[in-house]
């Protein structure tokens, strides 16, 4: 069972899960341009857990091996953002993305540029709407692609401990007409944490006041 | 609505009533279809045509507005997907409506309407939350699976079950990873191809989080599918308890004649070859079984113990003990080990502790042969006791140190004053000095008795009047509270002791029993003869078999429990409060018992008072008038000539002088170089007083030479420290007594007075 | 004499993308391409250069300060940072360097306004 440690109140974790969800919207909006296909969402998912438990989440829903493009970002909160998906998805992706650009062959050249690329945008324009949203600035670091199993995933600088808590974000997204799906993740330290849940409180005050 | 997107699938079919909304962003106008406006008990008229977006949020149930608020927020700035399960109040009815909603965009992303559809769920949310509660309480986990898909729909009990986190769906090889290799995974039938209909089988699983192994049995149904293929239903649930004891039973019945033969011969081989006792014993005590140990440890064959009472081997002493607890045993209560010593067929005792257990029939024993370590308590006792008296040798130090200083202090305060000419206070002075003195021989007196060394005056003594004697004393001692009781037969065997330590032990027996019996009481002190054999004598290590004079002295008073009695002969062991004793009286008994070759008992219950009895060996040499009186007044000599041998010039001077004062002439010498001469001449001598630690041959020496020289002439030793005399003492010679220093001028007297007119005295001669 | 236009962008894949859009927009254009900033500096140097497309994020100095030394050196020079980094003051920056936001990722539609009016200037000065 994913324990969670931090105590969040629901209206706390409804709102970062709105935020997320509207980054994440923004995000489907680039994955969709550059793809030129339907990306379909979940709902997104908040829950403050371990880093070990981060791991086992992924590991649970995918048993294959993972490819992961990670940024990191800095600002009033700080953390790392991955984009990712089963490593027999990278292909399809690859080509989805730079299809009309690319033959098949420099696609399977560049694929990892190309994943770094793709990572690049959904990330940003996901951390970007929610660093708007916030109306705190972020700063971004450029994409890495990772691959291996989840712990290498999720090996954040921050903290060095498995038993580290972090804030762990994620949301299922597929690519309709093909086999690609993944997940969006952000992974966050108390610090950061604690931080971000004044700026969450300042959005609530906002968002309420003027609703309607 | 007719350009809706395809909707996030949602859980379970949406058998309640639909409605429909379209929130347009920039007007901030709700439209909703009638079914919405019954939903939320709007007017439908007023929905169709549009109405404030706040109406939205109207009958939503307070507890849940805030959420929905922030959630239609989210919507409104960009989130695409919205889900919502809330409730709304109407006409006084709670109702679970779930909303499922996006954001459309414009062709700048910008977002411009939130549109979704309505469904009333509460009969679902019920059937959930019972379905929710009897999974959980009948801890069975649900699952569907569609052929041909790479995931399965799963409650969260399954992921529980299979120790996995709780998710709505997973991977079919997450969920058949924990299955163990050998057995059929959970999910089959992936390809649609199996047979239709029900299915159930076992597997085991090792838990995806602690790897614990566990019985698993999956029971459920194949069934074609609505949109084709072929969908698994089913439950699992865990039964590891029952394939437990089924296996446990299994194993039971197959093996149960090979593991009892098994079994026999196991135990067969321990009892023969077990270096403890064993022993299986009827509640009366008779050994119906012993193991080859038995012959091993003690010498008796299986035959001459089978069939017989084990108490006749158990040493008398211990007897009592190992009758209680037989006892204890035969009526079924536990018994804590305890030692009991059994005679080997040699005659020699062995410590055994026992370890027995009943089943309320028969006794089984375990003895282990504890003799060598009961042999090294006492060892380990004895060096404790060692360390305490080197305790005390500081403490006494002190106290000599003090006493010392009053005696000098006097000493030479008197020299002074004489120096001075005044006389009038010399005497008084010399007598605090001597005062101090006397305290310090006192002092040494006591410790050598108890360390043994005491150089004892053994004379053959009469119990019965030396007890009687003492009566005064003793009721003086014992106060009104106390009644004493003597008994001493007149027929009284004639014993040897030394009288005056014979006198203190008793004195202090009466003492202790008098600090026995705060409320008053009886003391009964009686005298008999007795004969006690090498048993009775067991842990005595100087007495002999043989007739001994016992004493007893027996109290109504509070006796003392096993631990005190156990260590009641130890020195400075002490019950009293600090300042009331030494501790080193009953130790000094024993110390002065076990010196005279005799043997002391201790008896005691708490509650019941205390019995102490002394044997002291009887004196086979003389009659009763044999006892020598306390020599007359008369302590001045006439002209007998005696021998002084003493290295240490200042005793020497002390000696001659106070012999001469006496009436004795003397000769002087300092060593036996000097003495031997004069005891082979012709000289005329009525006695030797000899020093014992000398340069050359020794005190003992010298009066062996005299005694074979002169075998008529009484010989006096003195000794400050008498290791030889003491062990022997009583045991000299006729004619040969050992005096211990220091002593008074007085009591020097008194003794060379008595030696001189003893018969072996009186017939002193010289040589030839 | 041809418009020249220089694509700068870490990534390959992007550099492509751009210099695709760009040539559905503008076939005649000559397009040349750099990597990083420095090589963008030297490129400017050892020819003539009339727009610029720069990627935000590459290693290295960003897409906001080269604009920054470019606008310096070249106060005409149509110049367009693409990112999808759209947050509010990443776009403030690139206004006061008198620079055009383009979101990425790029397509035709959304560097078509930057890459027109970019060929109505180069055009008037000229006319």
């Amino acid at each position: 069972m994913t324990s969670l440690i931090v105590p969040l109140d629901d209206l706390e974790r409804d709102a970062l899960t709105e935020l997320v969800n509207i980054g994440v919207s923004r995000a489907a909006v680039s994955l969709r341009k550059m793809a030129g296909e339907q990306v379909l969402l979940s709902v997104p998912a908040v829950e403050v857990v371990t880093r070990r438990g981060a791991t086992t989440l992924i590991r649970e829903r995918e048993s294959g091996a993972l490819i992961a493009v990670r940024q990191d970002f800095a600002g009033v909160f700080s953390g790392r953002a991955l984009l990712i998906f089963p490593e027999s998805n990278s292909m399809a992706l690859v080509r989805s993305v730079t299809a009309g650009s690319l033959s098949a062959e420099d696609a399977a050249e560049l694929e990892d540029e190309a994943l770094a690329e793709t990572g690049n945008v959904v990330l940003n324009s996901c951390l970007a709407t929610m660093a708007n949203m916030l109306q705190k600035p972020l700063t971004m670091s450029l994409p890495e692609v990772v691959r291996g199993d989840g712990s290498a995933l999720f090996d954040l600088t921050l903290s060095n401990s498995e038993d580290a808590v972090v804030l762990f974000l994620y949301i299922n997204f597929a690519i309709n007409d093909r086999e690609i799906r993944g997940y969006i993740a952000m992974l966050m330290d108390l610090p950061s944490i604690e931080a971000l849940r004044g700026l969450i409180a300042e959005f609530i005050a906002r968002v309420i006041g003027d609703a309607m | 609505m007719a350009d809706a997107a395809p909707l996030p699938p949602t859980n379970g079919d949406m058998s309640g009533a639909v409605g429909a909304w379209n929130w347009d962003i920039a007007s901030r106008l709700l439209v909703a279809d009638a079914r919405f406006a019954s939903l939320y008990g709007l007017d439908p008229a007023a929905a169709a045509a549009g109405l404030p977006a706040s109406a939205f949020f109207e009958p939503v149930l307070e507890q849940d507005r805030l959420r929905l608020r922030i959630a239609v927020a989210g919507a409104l700035r960009g989130a695409e997907v919205f889900a919502r399960d809330y409730r709304v109040l109407l006409d006084g009815e709670v109702r679970w409506v779930s909303a499922r909603g996006r954001t459309y965009f414009d062709e700048t992303d910008t977002p411009t309407r939130f549109a979704g559809r309505l469904t009333d769920v509460t009969e679902q949310k019920r059937l959930e939350e019972r379905l929710r509660i009897a999974q959980t309480a009948g801890g069975v986990g649900s699952f569907e699976y569609l052929s041909g898909y790479g995931t399965a729909d799963v409650s969260d009990e399954f992921c529980r079950l299979l120790g996995l986190h709780t998710a709505k769906s997973l991977p079919v090889r997450t969920i058949n990873s924990v299955v163990h290799p050998d057995d059929p995974p959970i999910i089959q039938g992936r390809d649609g191809s199996g047979a239709l209909g029900t299915a159930f089988h076992e597997f085991r699983i090792h838990r995806a989080d602690t790897g614990e192994e566990r019985w698993l049995a999956s029971r459920g149904e194949y069934r074609p599918a609505d949109r084709g293929g072929v969908s698994f239903i089913g439950v699992i649930y865990d039964i590891t308890a029952s394939k437990r004891s089924e296996a446990a039973l299994r194993l039971l019945t197959e093996t149960l004649e090979e593991r009892v033969e098994a079994r026999t011969q196991e135990r067969d081989r321990i009892w023969n070859l077990s270096g403890d006792l064993l022993n299986i014993i009827e509640p009366d005590g008779t050994q119906r079984a012993v193991n080859p140990a038995w012959k091993r440890v003690l010498g008796h064959d299986e035959a001459e113990l089978v069939g017989r009472s084990m108490e006749c081997l158990i040493h008398a002493d211990d007897l009592p003990l190992a009758r209680t607890r037989l006892e204890a045993l035969a009526r079924g209560e536990p018994v804590a080990a305890f030692d009991t010593r059994l005679r080997a067929k040699d005659g020699s005792h062995r410590w055994i502790n026992w370890t027995g257990m009943s089943d309320g029939e028969t006794i089984y024993g375990i003895g282990r042969d504890v003799t060598q370590r009961k042999l090294l308590e006492e060892q380990l006792r004895h060096s404790q006791k060692m360390e305490a008296v080197g305790q005390l040798t500081g403490g006494l130090a002190h106290d000599f140190n003090n006493m010392l200083t009053g005696v000098m202090g006097g000493i030479d305060m008197a020299r002074m004053l004489l120096a001075q000419g005044r006389l009038e206070d010399v005497d008084r002075l010399l007598e605090a000095s001597m005062q101090s003195g006397q305290r310090a021989a006192a002092l040494t007196h006591r410790l050598l008795a108890f360390s043994r060394r005491q150089a004892l005056d053994n004379q053959p003594l009469d119990v019965g009047t030396l007890i009687g004697s003492m009566q005064d004393l003793l009721r003086r001692t014992l106060g009104e509270q106390v009644e004493l009781h003597i008994d001493t037969p007149f027929e009284l065997w004639t014993t040897l002791a030394d009288e005056s330590q014979l006198e203190s032990a008793i004195l202090n027996l009466a003492i202790n029993a008098r600090d026995a019996m705060p409320d008053g009481g009886r003391l009964t002190i009686a005298a008999r003869n007795a004969s006690l054999s090498e048993a009775d004598l067991a842990g005595s290590d100087q007495a002999q078999p043989g007739e001994f004079v016992e004493i007893l002295v027996t109290d109504t008073g509070l006796g003392m429990p096993p631990e005190v009695l156990a260590k009641a002969f130890d020195p400075f062991y002490t019950t009293k409060p600090v300042g009331q004793g030494t501790g080193l009286g009953l130790s000094m008994i024993y110390g002065f018992v076990q010196q005279s070759r005799g043997h002391v008992a201790i008896e005691s219950q708490e509650g019941r008072g205390t019995k102490i009895r002394l044997y002291l060996p009887r004196h086979d040499g003389g009659s009763e008038g044999e006892a020598t009186p306390e020599m007359p007044t008369a302590i001045t000599g006439s002209g007998e000539i005696v021998l002084v041998v003493e290295d240490d010039p200042a005793v020497l001077r002390l000696m001659l002088d106070a012999l001469r004062e006496l009436g004795y002439r003397t000769i002087e010498t300092a060593s036996g170089k000097e003495a031997v001469p004069i005891l082979q001449s012709r000289r005329h001598l009525d006695l030797l007083i000899s020093d014992v630690g000398l340069p050359g041959l020794n005190g003992r020496q010298i009066a062996e030479i005299a005694r074979q020289i002169r075998p008529d002439m009484p010989v006096l030793l003195m000794t400050a420290y008498t290791r030889d005399a003491g062990d022997e003492a009583g045991f000299l010679a006729p004619g040969i007594e050992v005096m211990q220093k220091p002593f008074s001028i007085d009591q020097l007297g008194r003794r060379v007075t008595r030696i001189l007119r003893s018969p072996h005295g009186n017939s002193s001669a010289g040589v030839g | 004499m041809g418009t020249t236009v220089l694509i700068v962008d870490d990534s390959k894949l992007a550099r492509i993308v751009l210099s695709k859009a760009v040539a559905a927009l503008q076939p005649e254009w000559r397009r040349i391409e750099a990597s990083n900033a420095e090589e963008a500096l030297a490129k400017v140097a050892s020819e003539t250069v009339d727009v610029a497309i720069l990627d935000y994020n590459m290693p290295g100095r960003d897409g906001l300060s080269l604009a920054e030394e470019l606008r310096e050196r070249f106060p005409e020079m149509p110049i367009a940072v693409a990112t999808a980094n759209l947050q509010d003051e990443i776009i403030a920056r690139a206004r006061a360097a008198n620079a055009s936001f383009v979101p990425k990722p790029v397509t035709e539609d959304g560097l078509r306004g930057f890459v027109s009016g970019a060929a109505l200037r180069l055009r008037s000065p000229r006319a």
